[in-house]
C-alpha cells in the first residue's frame, strides 16, 4: 500500500519514486491482448508484421500506459487518481529470449515529477508529468496526470 | 486512408457488466504478473478494497479500454467503420478523465463518437501527411452518473 500522502506534503519540483518494469515479453503482450481485447496482429503475429517489413511485433501501447499507471498508483492511491493522459512517442519491441541484449529495449522505466499545485473543483489538485523509456533511454510516452490530494 | 465523412459519426452505444475476473485478470496483465495473489489486493480481493477505504474492488486506471473493446463490437470493426487501413495505424495519444468509481456489477453504457479528423504534414517528407481521427467516449453507470470520458487519439503514419 502507498503510505499516506498530502497536498501540503508535496512540492512542485517533487519526484515520483522511479519505477521500473519487468523486460516485456511475447508472453505478456498476449496477456494483455487477452485482457483488454486489441487483437490487432500488430501485437503477435509476426507474419503479419513482415508484410509491413517490420522485424517484430511491438507491445501495444496501452500495456505500457498501464504499466506507467502501475507505477503512477504505485506512489499516489488510485481514488484520488481524477486525469490521466499521454501522447505514445515510439514502439516498444518485446525481448527477444533468444538474446539477452534485447533485455533494455523492453524494459521501461518510468519517471515523473510534480509540476503543479492547484485547486479545482474543490479540491486540492497536484499535476505531475510523466515520462516512460526503456532501459537505452528512448521515449516511449510523455504525459500527465492530476490527483486530488487529502 | 480515414474516411472523411465519419467525422461526427456515433457508433452503437454499448452495455458491459464489469467483472471481477475481469477487472483480476487486466490487472495482471498490466503488472506483468501470473496470479490474483501478485498484483495490488484493491484490483482483487474485497476486502482488502473496503478496508483501504473503496466501496468494493476497483479496477487499474486503464481499464476503461477493456469495456470499450469488450463492450462494444470489438477494435477491428471499428477500425473497418472508419476505413483505418491497419498496416498505417498508430495510437497516437489515450487520456482519461476519472469521474466516479467503478466496482464489479457495475454497468457501463459506453458512447462513442468521432470529434475530429485531420491531417498534419510530415515533418521528414513535406508533402506526405499523417491523419489523425480522435475518439471519444462518454461512460455512465446503471444509475445514470458519469464515471469515466475517455479520448483516443489514432494515427495513421
Amino acid at each position: 500500500m502507498t503510505k499516506a500522502m498530502t497536498f501540503d506534503s508535496i512540492n512542485v519540483g517533487d519526484a515520483m519514486p522511479t519505477f521500473t518494469s519487468d523486460p516485456v515479453t511475447r508472453t505478456h503482450i498476449v496477456r494483455y491482448a487477452g485482457a483488454s481485447g486489441d487483437f490487432n496482429p500488430l501485437h503477435h503475429d509476426e507474419t503479419f508484421v513482415k508484410l509491413f517489413g517490420m522485424p517484430r511485433i511491438i507491445s501495444h501501447g496501452m500495456l505500457i500506459m498501464g504499466i506507467t499507471g502501475r507505477a503512477v498508483t504505485d506512489w499516489i492511491d488510485d481514488k484520488h487518481l481524477r486525469k490521466f493522459g499521454v501522447r505514445f512517442s515510439g514502439m516498444t519491441e518485446p525481448m527477444d529470449l533468444d538474446d539477452p541484449n534485447s533485455r533494455a529495449r523492453a524494459t521501461i522505466v518510468v519517471t515523473g515529477k510534480v509540476v503543479e499545485k492547484f485547486e479545482e473543483a474543490g479540491e486540492k489538485r497536484i499535476r505531475c508529468e510523466i515520462q516512460a523509456a526503456d532501459a537505452l533511454g528512448a521515449v516511449k510516452i510523455t504525459g500527465s496526470f492530476v490527483a486530488a490530494l487529502p | 486512408m480515414a474516411d472523411k465523412t465519419k467525422l461526427g459519426m456515433e457508433f452503437p452505444p454499448y452495455a458491459y457488466v464489469v467483472e471481477k475476473g475481469k477487472i483480476a485478470e487486466f490487472a495482471m496483465a498490466v503488472s506483468q504478473k501470473e496470479s490474483k495473489g501478485q498484483v495490488k489486493p484493491i484490483y482483487v480481493d474485497s476486502e482488502a478494497a473496503k478496508a483501504a477505504g473503496y466501496g468494493d474492488i476497483i479496477p487499474s486506471p486503464t481499464f476503461e479500454t477493456c469495456f470499450a473493446l469488450w463492450g462494444s463490437e470489438g477494435l477491428m470493426p471499428m477500425l473497418q467503420a472508419l476505413g483505418i487501413n491497419l498496416g498505417r495505424l498508430l495510437h497516437g495519444e489515450e487520456e482519461f478523465e476519472y469521474l466516479a468509481p467503478i466496482h464489479p456489477g457495475d454497468t457501463m453504457h459506453g458512447r462513442t463518437r468521432v470529434v475530429d479528423m485531420y491531417d498534419k504534414e510530415k515533418k521528414d517528407k513535406p508533402g506526405k501527411v499523417m491523419e489523425f481521427t480522435v475518439i471519444e467516449t462518454e461512460v455512465t453507470n446503471q444509475r445514470g452518473e458519469p464515471v469515466i470520458r475517455a479520448r483516443t487519439t489514432l494515427v495513421e503514419r
